[in-house]
Parts: C-alpha cells; sequence; structure tokens
C-alpha cells in the first residue's frame, strides 16, 4: 500500500476532479451571468416570482401587462388588471411576446453587408458607418417606422429635424380611412374609440374587432359584457354585416352576407329610415340619405328592403347602437365611404357620445395611410433620398411586389435597418443593428388621451443576443453626428418626457422620483380629462362614392384579411401563434384558402386540394379550406403567412397573399387597398392533410353545446329531462340499486362516485363554469394555458397528425350558418378542457395510478409515474389527455428560457393534461398557511381565465356556496358535458349559449 | 395419451380409423423422429427470412425506444393501433393450442392426437409474441415492470381496478401454464428423440437435459399421467379466462364500440376461431412436407374445420349482436361508431373483416370443402387476414369517432408500426420453425396410444411405451 495511492488521497483527487467535473459541466460563455446569485441581487428570491409592470407592443391597443419574472427571467405575461384597456386580460399574442423576445432567429450583433452577403461587425465599428453613411446623405435622410410610443416618435422626429431629413410611419394594417371619415364626419384627425359595453345592440360591417381591429382585448371585454345574458335575462344582439363570417362575424346574431365594398350601402339604408321615420338628425347628409332609400338600396345588394328597414328599426329600439366597421379586411376602393356611411349612422341614431367617442381618440392606432410611404418610394426611386433608416418596420413583406419597394431601396445610397432580426425588410439594407425587444427596453404608450403606459424592461436584454435599444440606437447617431437631443441614453431621454407629464399629471408636492416610482408600480398615469361634447355631424369637405368600387380581374372576389393570430405578419416566427389553430378555421401553421362548400362543390375542389390562386398580379398555391361562412363568389386568405426570411419557424410557411394585391392606395385616406382583385381558383391534382384540430363540425344532438332560445329563457322554461326516469329504470334491471346520477354542481361527486380519499365535508372542490353566451372563441385561453403549463409545440406534421399538445381546445360547431340570404346565425364555441370529473373514465384505468383524484375534486396527472400505455386517453370522453409522442420539449435556446419553472416539463412518453393550473392552487394553498388563513374566494385564478378577455371563465370552490363559481353554476342554463350520457360528474359546468331565434333543444 | 386405464377394444377402433395408413408403432417413430433430421434448403430459406424478419422487429422497435413512441401513426382520440390489435390476435392465435390440448383431452376426443403438439407449440409461441407487444406500445417502455406488484420501498402498488393489470396477470398467468403443459407432454417425446440421437452430439445432450431422465417406467408413466390431468385441468378455465380479460381491455372502458358486455364470449370465440384457423394454416404444409398423410388425416382437418365453423358462427353472430345493439340503444355516439365501421373512413376494413370471418366460414358447411386440404387452407388464410382486421377494426374505428364529434380524427399505421407487425410474425415463425427441427412436433406416444395393439417388430424401439 505504502507505494500505491492513499484512500485520503484518492478520496481528494476525486472530490477536486469532481468538483472540476461539475465546475467544467456547469459553465457556459457567459458565466458572468450566473454569479449574480452567489450574492442574491435584491428584490429577487429565487422561487418567488417578481412581477414587472410594462406595456404591450404586439399590436396598436395599447394593453398594459404584468410580466411574471422569475430569477431574471421573463416566463409569463398578464393583463394589467389596472389598465383602462385591457382590463386584466390578453389575448394570444400578448402571451406570445415572450416567444419574441427569445427568439432564437433574433439578430444576435450587428451585421454589415458584403456583397451578397452579411458579415458580423463590432457596436462601435455598426455606429461609426451609420454615422458616415448619414454624414454622406446630407439632408436626403429618411426614417421609415413603424408605428412607435410617443417618446419614441418624438426622439424620430428630433433626430429628423436635427440632420434636416423626414420620417415616414408605416404599418401594414392601418385605420387611415376610419381616422380620414372621422375628420370629415366630426372634425377629429383622430382614430375614434367604441364602448361595446355601452351598447345595447351591435352592427358591425365588416369590422373584426374581437380578433384585429383597433383594440381586441377591451372590445372583447365590452363585447361579451354587452351581448351575454345577464342574471336579469337581457343580451344585447349583434348583427354581422359583410361577405365573410370572421371570427367576430361568427359571434353575431344576425349575418346580412352583402358582397365586398357594399356594406355602406346598408348602413346608409339603415341611417335613411331612422332619419324618415325615428326622426335622427342627419345634419348636413339629409340629401345624401334621401337618395339611400331601402328600396333602392335592396336593388344593388342581395337585400330586401324589409329587412334594411327592420334592421334600422332594431338599431334603434335596441339601442343604444354602436355600428362600427369596416375594418382591414373590408379595406376596399370606397373604405373612407364606408367607414363614414357607418359613421352617419352612428350619428342619426344617437350613438356619438354614447358608444362612439370621437373625441376619445384612440391614439395609439395606426392611422397613417400607406400612401405617405408610396411617396416616399417614388422619391427613393427618383434618388432624392441618400439614406434610408428603416425601424421596426417590414414594408418588403407586408407590401404588394408591386409597390416597388425592394428596387426603391436599392437606389438609396445607404440602408440601415434597426430590427431585431434579418427579415425581408432588413435584408436590403447595408447595415443591419439589432434591436432590443420592447420586454427588454424603456418605452412608452399614450393608447388614449390622459392614459399614459410606461414599457419597462421586464429583464435584463436576453445574453444571446447583443442588442440595443432603438431609441439608444438614434441617439448615439446623434452623437456620432454632433446633435444634442438632451439626452445621453434614452432612458434619460424617456424620463425627461415624463417629467413633463410630472409637471402636467403629477399631484401636488409629489416629488419626480416618487412619481416615477408610482409610475414604474402601476404601468400607467391616468389624468382624468373630460371628455369633449359629443361633435355633431360636419359638412363633408369632399363628395364620395359610396357604390362599391370595382374590381381588377375575373373570378371570385378575394378578400384579404389580417390574421388574428400573426397581425400582419409579424407574430409568424412564434410557434405559439403558429400551433394556436386558428379560431375560424382551426389550422394551424399552414395557409389555407376559404370557399363556400357549394363553390368548391361547383368547381370540383375537396377540403385539403391545393389549387392555384391567379391574381392580375401574381399567383399562388394553397390548400382550399371549405367554409358555409363565406359568400359563394368570395374567397378569402389571410396574412401572415409566406415569409422568405423571417426565422426558423415562418420561413415558407403559407402564403403571403399581398403577391395577389395590386398598389393601389385608396383616397382619400391614403390606404392600401386589400378588396381589389378577383382570382380565378384551378385545381392543382395535388392535395394535402390540413393541419388542424377539428374532426366534424356538427355535434349531432349529443349533449355537448347546447342552445337556448332567449325566449323560452325569459318565460323560465325549465330544461326538463324528457324521459328522467329512464336511468333509474334501467339501473333497476337485474336486482342492481340506482345510484344518483344528477345533483346540484356543487354536490358532485356524488354518492357511489366518491373514491380514494376524498372528503367532500373537509375538502374544497375546486371547479369551474364557462359562460358559453360570452365566450368569443377568440383562443386567448389556449395560449395563455401554453405559457403557464410549458406546453411544447409540435409543429406541423404533428399537428396534421393530430398530435397537438394543447390543453386546451376550442371546439367550433356549426348550428346554423346561411351565406346566400341575411338570417340568423348560430355558431357554438365550447372551449374544452380536462372537466375534472367526479367519476372520471380516466382514473380506474391506469395501471399504475398516475392518473387519480385528489382529496380537492382535482383530477391530477404524475409526469413521472405515467408509462404511457394511453389508455386513460382511450377513455377519456372528451379526449383532453394529449401525449407527448417524442421530446417535445426540447426546445432551441433561448426559447426555453420561457419555461415556468412551477410546472414540470414533461418528458417524452407520458400522458398531459389540464391540471386546473394546480400549481396556482397549491401556492395560494402555502401562502394562505404561511398567514395562517385559509384560502379566500377569488384567490386562485387559472391562466386561461386570468386571460380571457370575455369574462367567460369562472373559478373557485364549488363547496363554497357563496363563490362565484357555485353562484355561475346555480343559474338555469348550467348543464355539464355528456355527463346525462355516461355520468361523468364533471367539475366544469357550462351555461347554454342564448340565442334570439329559436333552437332545437338538445338534452344535456 | 398414456394413462393408467387400459386401451379398450373401441379407442382402438378409433384409432384404428384415426390413422388407418400407420400400420406399426416403430413406423411412428420413425416418421415422427425424420423430422429432426438434417433441415432441407426450405427451411433454410424460411429461418433465414425469419431471423431477417427479427432483425426488422427488433431494429423498428429499437429505433422507437430511441425516438419515441411517435413513429408509430397514433393520435390524440386514436392512442391505440396495430400494436394493440395485433397483441389480440396473437392471444387469439395462442387460444386453440389449449382448448385441442387440454379441453379435447379432458373431452376424450381422440382426434386431438396428431394436432395437439404443434397446437400447443404454436400457443406458447403466440403468447411469447403477443407479450412483446404491450412492451412494444409503451410510452415507456423502460418502466413496464412498474406494472407488476413488486414490493418497493414507498408502498407503489398497481392499480388493481385497472384491466391492464389484470391482462399483465392473465398474459402471464397464460404463457406460464400452457409452457408447462407444453413441456410436461414433452417429456417421452424427447427421450425418444434422445434415444434416437447419436450420443455425444450436442442434439443428443440437449435432449438428455430436456427429457429429464426419463425412462418410461411405470412410475413416471402414472405420475406423468396424473400431473398432465392435473395440468389440463387447470388450463382449461385459462382458454375462457385469458381472452374474456383482454376483451375486458375494451369492455370495461366507456369508448362506444368497445362498452359491450358481449366482449368476452365474443372474444373468446373469437381467439378459437383465429386459432384453429391457424392450426390449419401451420399443419397443411408440415403434412406436406414432412409426408405426414398418414398421422394428419383428412379425418382430423375435417375436425378442426367444424370447430371453426362454430366459433366463426358464434363470432359472425356477435358482430350482428354488436350492429343490433347499438341501433337499439338509441345512442347516438354508439350508432354512429357503427355506421362509420361500415360505411366511414375504414370501411374497407370493415368488409375485410366481414367478409373474411362471417361469408367465407359458411363454405365450411360443404362436406366436400372440408375434406380439401387445399380448400381449408385458403380459407383458413382469410380466416386469418379477417381475424386481424377484425382487432382493428374494434381497436381503431372506435377510437377514431368517440364521443366528442370536434375531436374525431383517423390513424393510418407508421412503416415502423408495419415494420413491427411484420416482424412479429417473424419471430412467432423463427420459434416455430426451431420447434419442427428441435423437437418431435406430432406427439408419438400419444399416436401411438390410439393405434391397434403393437405388433412389437423392433422391441428395441419400443422405448416410449
Amino acid at each position: 500500500m505504502s507505494d500505491g495511492i492513499k484512500r485520503r488521497d484518492f478520496l481528494k483527487v476525486l472530490g477536486v476532479s469532481g468538483a472540476g467535473a461539475g465546475l467544467v459541466g456547469c459553465s457556459t460563455d457567459k458565466v458572468e451571468r450566473l454569479i449574480p446569485y452567489v450574492t442574491p441581487p435584491e428584490e429577487i428570491t429565487p422561487g418567488v416570482a417578481t412581477w414587472y409592470s410594462t406595456a404591450c407592443a404586439e399590436c396598436p391597443a395599447g394593453c398594459g401587462v404584468w410580466v411574471k419574472t422569475r430569477e431574471g427571467r421573463a416566463v409569463k405575461l398578464e393583463g394589467n388588471a389596472d389598465h383602462p384597456v385591457s382590463q386584466g386580460a390578453l389575448c394570444a399574442r400578448g402571451h406570445s411576446a415572450l416567444q419574441g423576445v427569445y427568439d432564437p432567429d433574433r439578430l444576435d450583433q450587428p451585421m454589415r453587408r458584403n456583397g451578397d452577403a452579411f458579415e458580423p461587425v463590432s457596436w462601435d465599428e455598426a455606429e461609426s458607418l451609420l454615422a458616415d453613411g448619414l454624414r454622406a446623405a446630407g439632408n436626403d435622410v429618411l426614417l421609415v417606422s413603424g408605428r412607435t410610443g410617443p417618446s419614441l416618435t418624438r426622439l424620430q422626429e428630433d433626430l429628423m429635424e436635427a440632420v434636416g431629413g423626414s420620417r415616414v410611419e408605416y404599418e401594414a394594417l392601418s385605420e387611415a380611412p376610419l381616422r380620414e371619415a372621422a375628420r370629415m364626419a366630426f372634425g377629429t384627425d383622430a382614430v375614434p374609440t367604441f364602448d361595446f359595453e355601452a351598447a345595447g345592440i351591435v352592427f358591425s360591417f365588416g369590422a373584426d374587432f374581437l380578433e384585429s381591429w383597433l383594440s381586441p382585448v377591451e372590445h372583447a371585454r365590452g363585447f361579451a359584457r354587452m351581448s351575454g345574458t345577464d342574471t336579469e335575462g337581457e343580451k344585447g344582439r349583434f348583427v354581422f354585416v359583410g361577405p365573410r363570417l370572421s371570427l367576430t362575424g361568427q359571434n353575431a346574431d344576425e349575418w346580412i352576407p352583402v358582397h365586398g365594398g357594399s356594406e355602406g350601402l346598408v348602413a346608409l339604408a339603415m341611417a335613411h329610415v331612422i332619419v324618415r321615420d325615428e326622426g335622427g338628425d342627419p345634419g348636413p347628409y339629409a340629401e345624401l340619405l334621401e337618395t339611400y332609400d331601402p328600396q333602392s338600396v335592396a336593388q344593388e345588394i342581395d337585400v330586401s328592403a324589409e329587412i334594411l328597414e327592420q334592421l334600422a328599426r332594431q338599431f334603434l329600439s335596441e339601442g343604444p347602437g354602436l355600428a362600427v366597421g369596416p375594418g382591414v379586411a373590408g379595406q376596399s376602393g370606397n373604405a373612407t365611404a364606408i367607414n363614414l356611411a357607418v359613421l352617419i349612422l352612428n350619428a342619426v341614431a344617437g350613438s356619438v357620445g354614447q358608444t362612439v367617442h370621437p373625441g376619445r381618440s384612440h391614439l395609439t392606432a395606426a392611422s397613417a395611410g400607406q400612401g405617405s410611404l408610396f411617396g416616399a418610394i417614388e422619391s427613393m426611386s427618383q434618388g432624392g433620398v441618400q439614406a434610408l433608416i428603416l425601424h421596426g418596420t417590414n414594408p418588403q413583406y407586408t407590401l404588394p411586389p408591386a409597390a416597388g419597394f425592394a428596387d426603391a431601396v436599392g437606389a438609396v445610397g445607404f440602408t440601415v435597418a434597426i430590427s431585431d432580426r434579418i427579415d425581408e425588410t432588413a435584408e436590403l439594407a447595408d447595415l443591419v443593428l439589432p434591436a432590443q425587444h420592447p420586454l427588454e427596453s424603456w418605452g412608452d404608450s399614450n393608447p388614449r388621451p390622459g392614459l399614459w403606459t410606461i414599457q419597462q424592461p421586464a429583464m435584463r436584454p436576453v445574453p444571446h443576443f447583443d442588442s440595443r435599444s432603438s431609441g439608444d440606437i438614434l441617439l448615439a447617431l446623434a452623437r456620432n453626428l454632433d446633435h444634442d437631443l438632451g439626452a445621453e441614453t434614452f432612458y434619460d431621454y424617456l424620463r425627461a418626457r415624463w417629467d413633463e407629464l410630472h409637471q402636467e399629471a403629477g399631484s401636488p408636492g409629489e416629488s419626480f422620483s416618487a412619481f416615477w416610482r408610482q409610475t414604474l408600480r402601476d404601468g400607467l398615469v391616468e389624468v382624468s380629462a373630460p371628455e369633449p361634447a359629443a361633435p355633431a355631424l360636419q359638412t363633408p369637405d369632399r363628395a364620395l362614392t359610396f357604390e362599391p368600387a370595382p374590381l381588377d380581374g375575373e373570378g371570385l372576389a378575394l378578400l384579404v384579411y389580417p390574421s388574428s393570430r400573426f397581425g400582419d405578419g409579424r407574430g409568424a416566427n412564434r410557434p405559439w401563434l403558429q400551433e394556436l389553430p386558428d379560431p375560424v378555421s382551426k389550422i394551424g401553421w399552414h395557409s389555407w384558402i376559404e370557399i363556400h362548400p357549394e363553390t368548391a362543390t361547383e368547381r370540383g375542389l375537396r377540403k385539403g386540394e391545393i389549387v392555384r390562386v391567379t391574381s392580375p398580379h401574381g399567383e399562388l398555391e394553397v390548400p382550399v379550406w371549405t367554409y358555409p361562412g363565406i359568400r359563394r363568389d368570395t374567397v378569402a386568405l389571410a396574412m401572415g403567412g409566406g415569409h422568405t426570411r423571417f426565422g426558423r419557424y415562418a420561413d415558407d410557411q403559407g402564403v403571403n397573399p399581398m403577391t395577389l394585391l395590386p398598389a393601389t392606395i385608396e383616397q382619400p385616406s391614403g390606404s392600401l387597398v386589400h378588396l381589389a382583385t378577383r382570382v380565378e381558383i384551378d385545381p392543382t391534382g395535388r392535395g394535402r392533410q390540413l393541419s388542424t384540430i377539428e374532426g366534424s363540425d356538427q355535434q349531432f344532438n349529443r349533449p355537448i353545446a347546447p342552445a337556448v332560445a332567449l325566449e323560452a329563457l325569459r318565460a323560465g322554461e325549465e330544461f326538463q329531462d324528457p324521459e328522467p326516469d329512464r336511468l333509474h329504470e334501467l339501473q333497476a334491471v337485474g336486482g342492481f340499486v340506482p345510484v344518483p346520477t344528477d345533483g346540484e354542481p356543487g354536490a358532485f361527486p356524488l354518492e357511489g362516485a366518491r373514491h380514494g380519499e376524498y372528503d367532500p365535508e373537509a375538502h374544497a372542490r375546486w371547479a369551474m363554469a364557462i359562460d358559453l353566451d360570452k365566450c368569443t372563441g377568440c383562443s386567448a385561453c389556449v395560449t395563455a394555458c401554453q405559457s403557464e403549463n410549458n406546453i411544447p409545440w409540435v409543429g406541423e406534421e404533428q399537428m396534421a397528425m393530430g398530435r397537438s399538445l394543447e390543453w386546451m381546445r376550442l371546439e367550433r360547431y356549426y348550428e346554423e350558418v346561411d351565406a346566400d340570404q341575411p338570417g340568423p346565425v348560430d355558431i357554438r364555441f365550447l372551449p374544452m378542457l380536462c372537466q375534472h370529473c367526479g367519476n372520471a373514465p380516466c382514473e380506474p384505468v391506469c395501471p399504475v395510478y398516475a392518473a387519480y383524484h385528489t382529496h380537492d375534486g382535482l383530477n391530477a396527472q404524475i409526469y413521472n409515474r405515467c408509462v404511457g400505455t394511453r389508455y386513460c386517453a382511450n377513455n377519456c370522453p372528451y379526449k383532453v389527455r394529449v401525449f407527448n409522442w417524442f421530446r417535445f420539449s426540447e426546445v432551441p435556446e433561448p426559447l426555453n428560457w420561457q419555461y415556468n419553472p412551477d410546472v414540470t416539463v414533461r418528458s417524452e412518453g407520458v400522458m398531459e393534461k389540464c391540471s386546473f393550473c394546480v400549481q396556482r392552487i397549491r401556492q395560494r394553498e402555502n401562502q394562505a398557511t404561511l398567514e395562517g388563513r385559509s384560502v379566500q374566494e377569488g384567490e386562485v385564478v387559472p391562466a386561461c381565465q386570468q386571460s380571457c378577455p370575455a369574462e367567460a371563465i369562472v373559478f373557485g370552490n364549488i363547496r363554497d356556496p357563496n363563490s362565484r363559481v357555485a353562484q355561475v353554476s346555480r343559474d338555469q342554463r348550467t348543464y355539464r358535458v355528456l355527463d346525462v350520457l355516461i355520468n361523468t360528474q364533471p367539475a366544469v359546468n357550462y351555461l347554454r349559449k342564448v340565442t334570439f331565434h329559436p333552437v332545437e333543444d338538445i338534452h344535456v | 395419451m398414456a394413462t393408467a386405464t387400459k386401451p379398450d377394444e373401441k379407442a382402438r377402433e378409433r384409432g384404428a380409423q384415426t390413422h388407418p395408413d400407420v400400420t406399426s408403432l416403430g413406423e411412428v417413430n420413425v416418421d415422427i423422429l425424420k423430422m429432426l433430421s438434417r433441415p432441407g434448403k426450405g427451411w433454410w430459406i424460411l429461418f433465414g427470412l425469419s431471423v431477417a424478419g427479427i432483425g426488422l422487429l427488433f431494429f423498428s422497435w429499437g429505433n422507437q425506444l430511441i425516438n419515441g413512441i411517435g413513429l408509430t401513426g397514433l393520435n390524440t382520440p386514436v392512442g391505440w393501433g396495430v400494436y394493440i390489435a395485433t397483441f389480440v390476435f396473437w392471444v387469439g392465435i395462442a387460444h386453440s393450442g389449449t382448448l385441442i390440448s387440454a379441453v379435447l383431452y379432458l373431452f376424450r376426443a381422440r382426434w386431438r392426437q396428431s394436432i395437439y403438439r404443434a397446437a400447443e407449440a404454436m400457443t406458447v409461441f403466440a403468447v411469447m409474441t403477443a407479450g412483446l407487444f404491450p412492451l412494444i406500445h409503451l410510452g415507456r417502455a423502460w418502466h413496464a415492470y412498474w406494472l407488476f406488484p413488486y414490493p418497493n420501498e414507498r408502498l407503489l402498488w398497481p392499480n388493481f381496478r385497472s384491466p391492464l393489470v389484470w391482462d399483465v396477470f392473465a398474459v402471464s398467468t397464460y404463457f406460464t401454464v400452457s409452457s408447462l403443459f407444453f413441456l410436461l407432454g414433452l417429456l417421452p417425446d424427447i427421450a425418444a428423440a434422445r434415444d434416437q440421437a447419436k450420443p455425444g452430439t450436442l442434439r443428443h445432450k440437449l435432449y438428455q437435459v430436456t427429457s429429464f431422465g426419463w425412462r418410461g417406467t411405470d412410475r413416471q408413466w402414472h405420475h406423468f399421467g396424473k400431473a398432465y390431468l392435473y395440468l389440463a385441468a387447470l388450463a382449461t378455465p385459462l382458454v375462457l379466462s385469458v381472452h374474456s380479460v383482454v376483451s375486458w381491455d375494451f369492455a370495461m372502458s366507456i369508448v362506444p364500440g368497445w362498452h359491450a358486455t358481449i366482449f368476452a364470449p365474443y372474444f373468446v370465440a373469437g381467439a378459437i376461431f383465429s386459432g384453429v384457423a391457424m392450426v390449419i394454416t401451420l399443419m397443411v404444409p408440415i403434412r406436406k412436407i414432412f409426408g405426414l398423410e398418414k398421422y394428419l388425416t383428412t379425418k382430423h382437418f375435417d375436425a378442426l374445420a367444424k370447430l371453426c365453423l362454430v366459433t366463426g358462427l358464434v363470432v359472425f353472430y356477435a358482430y350482428l349482436v354488436e350492429f343490433f345493439m347499438a341501433w337499439y340503444s338509441g345512442e347516438d355516439p354508439e350508432r354512429r361508431v357503427f355506421w362509420n365501421r361500415v360505411f366511414g373512413h375504414y370501411w374497407w376494413a370493415t368488409w375485410i373483416m366481414l367478409i373474411c370471418n362471417g361469408f367465407i366460414p359458411i363454405l365450411l358447411w360443404f362436406k366436400r370443402v372440408r375434406y380439401s386440404i387445399a380448400a381449408l387452407f385458403v380459407i383458413s388464410i382469410f380466416i386469418n387476414i379477417g381475424m386481424w382486421f377484425e382487432r382493428f377494426v374494434i381497436v381503431v374505428t372506435s377510437l377514431s369517432h368517440e364521443f366528442m364529434p370536434f375531436a374525431w380524427n383517423t390513424y393510418r399505421p407508421s412503416v415502423t408500426e408495419m415494420g413491427i407487425v411484420v416482424g412479429s410474425f417473424a419471430w412467432f415463425s423463427f420459434w416455430f420453425l426451431l420447434f419442427i427441427r428441435l423437437l418431435p412436433p406430432v406427439a408419438i406416444a400419444e399416436i401411438k396410444e390410439v393405434l391397434p395393439p403393437p405388433m412389437r417388430p423392433k422391441p428395441k424401439k419400443e422405448a416410449a411405451r
């Protein structure tokens, strides 16, 4: 032993090398990022979430959000409950901002053009290149920017003023026609705001206000409050006028399927009737309205005069009425005229000031027409621009190719793109500077007069990307060009701006730092500004044509609408959004063309068949999806697909319908015409499996999604089992003792179904109530759930196989859709999630107890016990159990940074499903225990409920008779899906949809 | 079978009727044991194919283990596919062996003597094949042992309410008992093979070990007879229980198309039906290749065909009852599943099932068909195909069309799945090919028992008697 290794030495070596291996194993290139946790920074407790208030920058709505961070990483977004726009809710696009900040395809360092390729340069070099480029350009500098917050906008303007250049704002989805119409009608040069909650009846002339138009979250909340049936049996009506039922249209009670571009005629005819019969004040439009009497309008469109008269009377009698439209999807050649017609209708019905607020402008709305960019393109082509700065905008992708943007950029001497990635537009630039994501940088937003939202960074910049905030880039540029814009960093610049606001809005005596701290905490500052008196209609300063503008080409009218998932396409590299089934078609990842089933049959097309779509301006190939909610003479394509250089999840995914459009500008608003052309549809002979979650769109009279007519509900008709004793009679056969199968929602599970350690007296029973009369099918809950519960995406091929992992499935059943004539619409949405059955079919069949029932009524799934027999999923009648067919949770860095540390990341081969956000329940319980109290009502809010803009979901302890969930579940409309058929005794109570037309009762 | 009872005159007559062309007892030894001589080219080709098929099986499975069960075509509503269908198929095949050897033994149906050995071997190998599938289909096959009630420090037990746990017990019990029964019955015949083998060869050593020192003494015969009888009695209920339990995997669920009380008898009948068909499929070529026409007479095949006919009718009746009950229930989910079976996405599978199992076996009513070996062979193949499709139809069509229409989906087996299914046939034939070359595929001792009194021309060879 003496010359061998001593035991002690051996252990020492072992210890040291082991530690060394551990260090090596854990080290990364960014070791310094790990160091703070040796000496924990203040305010960060490992394991405890820190929340930051900031502003959502995904669309121009201007919602306020709360960002949940864990150990310095943003992991979840929720709506800021104190913010008047979002009111606590958040849409799917808002949730997906996390995948924007952790997008693996973000640019990680500045890039300089070298021939056809890009080569990396240092920031110092990039900044001097930028300064040199601008210096060389002299005054011929143009800055094209997307919609930015007020401070950044002012910085851009300051800079352009200093260098003598000009700034053009460009957004693909612009509400310029609405702004122009509001200016003509009311003299307010701004987009008005609309109050859906205050309305009694809503008419949408094509505006997709629940999905993409202006402020979807705010509208959805107001709309659900308006149209949802309250306890008094009051319900507001919603009529949709337009060629295609968008998600918004699917929520309508009636559909007037006029062809695109003629929506304004309906509005004018209604206004005519109101003025003629009900004494509405037409102001300077009396003469105009005179010509649009229902009879003559009825001759031009497929709607009878009687219906138009009836609609007009309803608009007034069920009021206050709100008419909105037409939105981007219906941006036809006469968009301003249609907007004007709709505003006139509002005005004559007396809605201005009640539901339409021209004085309370929607300041964040993108309302600059594309026309100004078209002007810039012309000037660029003529050599009038020497240096071009592109900031946060992607015109190369969002403009029709005929606009000639790429050629124009080619004529510019020096082009720099400030962008988070090399996208289609940045690809044209000579220099690309990686910009920070809004969640990493400072900014602000001013959605309404008197409402200011601060956008504060919720985390340090993601270390994978050497990015800078665009404000800092512009300030550095100004410094290098020897201009003083009054601040070193954008943070200082912003604070200086907010100091001005402090003078104006801060309470007396409050120091700026106190004001600032309070602002950061609240996320917003609200200054009560008295709303100006409702303006009267003004004399128009030009004549407009209300008749539909002619379309190019032959064939079917092409409707190009903004995607509710991707907007104009900027969300396309986010797998959550790609995988989120489109709320209308239920298709994820790829594009589709919507065709009426009859039209498809006439042309011999089947669902999934790939067709060639040809317009006079371009062609593309896309699979068919047949949809009864579109006119027979119209087809529709969603924007947002078909990127060529945007990121791994977006590229070559779907098609870009803008390539089919001409570069036509509507006058006087200057916005791009979306409804401009007709297309020919030719089969290619090929087909594909659609990547959809939809099996059948019919419910076959099963107890799934019943409805009740408002009349019947008001009359207090009871929902009776037609054969109440049938089950008992059957059970009593052969000596069996009947067991109870029905009871109060709070009594579940009933005697005979109480398995395991379930003690109904001692424990809570967590339960949910979902009001299907409020649910708009927007699918925000699906992405909220995905974000909270670490649900991976599976990709197009797997989704097409039916392996989507989402825990919530928004089912959509057609009951009544008729595209040929005006009439009722009845499309039912059903958010389907684990029903946490009291008598769960999945539990007894699991051979290893991976599926079991907790003492508080949860149907739990133990991932690390699961062996993957999939028997539970087979036996689940609701089909809410999903299986990890592969290691889907292994995602590219840094997307995995988003994972919620409170929730297990599931491995391959295990079953998973909705847990009722058990991590939130347990966290609240633990906290309550620490504080020596019991969990309070309303304390536990699952991610889906938190996110729901329509307030359709209520969660709580149903054993507590005073809880909201118990109160809501006692509603007459309450039923449980399939329970009557198979006695599963679910914990999710649904409230029937209420219709205005009589419906066939499904016994539930 | 040799027992303590004296072979009476009647039995001798029956034996004479069963094997009229066998003239001596010694001839039996010679004819049967010659099958164990050097295999020919055909055997090697088949064996090579089987080994290749096993390669495919384990390659596909290994690939699936490494990459994930997602290599199958399964999806969210259709969580079980051809793996489970093939599992049930093989368990079904495993049925007739024990039925023929144990049940017919107890009923003293003497025609079983010529067939039962091969049928039993088929049973054991079929269970061995079936047993692979529950492992293969698991999402996490490496945790399969969690289904067994093994003692562990956390006191975690399997869920005895789950039919899958019953399945584990049913199949493992069946495998144990049928293997024991198979090996026990082999003892005298292995001893005969041992006595014929050249001493010192590997084959001789193998037989020496596996014959457990059988010398054919009275005492050994006495114990042997008792043991065989008791094992037969023990195995008999298993014939009914195994497939009943397998059927409960489906019937205990609430899936429309699975949840039916008829499932246990329906599955047992189906199992015997398919098993007997497989016996015919296997015995026809063996008879032809090894010239066993003397031992496997048309009468044997006639008896098998009758068994097929009876069970086939039960199965067809069960199909009709299922359709009737679906209509009679008045419930849309139930009705639509069955409507969809016949006219929906998988109509072709259902019609293959109905034609192969319902209509083609009607031919067996005709004596001429039952006595035509070629016709029986063809019909048996149809039944094998039909019974595989029956399981496919039950598993897949039901799952694809459940309660929530919005979640309906279809399923298409993947290359990996088909590789494993094909590989399972190779795995089975691998063992079966080894069996016919290593162990006497026809029961020597028992055939002798039903033959007329021996002439004893070569007393030395009469070791088994």
